[in-house]
């Protein structure tokens, strides 16, 4: 299934959606599920807030893959160059005069067995795979 | 998936000028703004307290995360506690996963808020 997304918080949330109805059409455990969702969530958040800078006339891509063995989800965007695997951990705990940050990639690594990122051409590809038990 | 906000003073908690914020549904990338401007109103009152009811609350993200501990950090100024009560185990984990929220109390249920409020009070007033 591939989905052509506009850069707005409701479009993130309707990829969200998808995947979560391929899920559940593919009987996926409820937990491997809601993260695999909110890893979504959040990729597909950082893609509309920071490469897309929100402008609504942009889009980006997402494709999501079920077998057996995996469920696959590529994001594809033509933002700015940037990997999300190669962002600082944030390790420490948040204190009151320091902003939260690095929430949304502690999440994602948390939630997915692996992350790939590639630069191909002028697109950002990330693919987030997750490992479903025999 | 919506996010309904109920917000209600005094429900459930018996401790004076806490408010009871009651989430149902995703608290998102899209439905987190709606919860920073529902509490905005709620932080402009005269509010001790805040507790989240998250029972019904079956997604959260960072974005949602953010809200809350925004409104902890302007609870804090005021001298006031935030607390969450009744987490689903996937949205628990969430907050496990971040261990970012220091000063977020985080309760069983309802009760057992009461129960530490009224302990804490007590202890005041031994001090005092």
């Amino acid at each position: 299934m591939k989905l052509e997304l506009y850069a707005t918080p409701g479009e993130v949330m309707r990829a969200v959606k998808a995947l979560q109805q391929l899920g559940q059409d593919n009987q996926v455990p409820e937990g491997p599920l809601f993260g695999l969702a909110l890893a979504l969530e959040e990729c597909a958040s950082n893609i509309v807030n920071y490469a897309l800078q929100r402008d609504v006339r942009r889009t980006f891509f997402v494709t999501l893959k079920h077998s057996e063995s995996s469920i696959v989800i590529e994001l594809r965007d033509n933002g700015p160059e940037f990997d999300p695997t190669q962002a600082p951990l944030n390790e420490k705990e948040e204190s009151d005069d320091r902003p939260p940050g690095g929430w949304g990639i502690k999440l994602v690594r948390r939630f997915t067995d692996e992350i790939r990122y590639t630069r191909q051409g002028n697109e950002n590809v990330l693919c987030l795979i997750k490992r479903l038990a025999a | 998936m919506k996010l309904q906000i109920q917000v209600q003073e005094n429900i459930g908690s018996k401790q004076p000028g806490v408010i009871t914020v009651r989430l149902a549904g995703s608290l998102d990338t899209a439905t987190s703004p709606e919860l920073e401007r529902e509490l905005s109103t709620v932080l402009a009152g005269p509010v001790k307290g805040l507790v989240f009811d998250m029972a019904q609350l079956k997604f959260i993200s960072s974005a949602g995360l953010r809200v809350i501990s925004m409104v902890r950090k302007k609870l804090v100024e005021k001298g006031g506690m935030t607390s969450v009560i009744n987490m689903q185990p996937q949205i628990r984990e969430v907050f496990n996963i971040i261990k970012a929220l220091p000063g977020l109390d985080i309760f069983k249920n309802v009760e057992e808020f009461d129960d530490y409020i009224t302990a804490r009070q007590r202890m005041h007033q031994e001090k005092g």
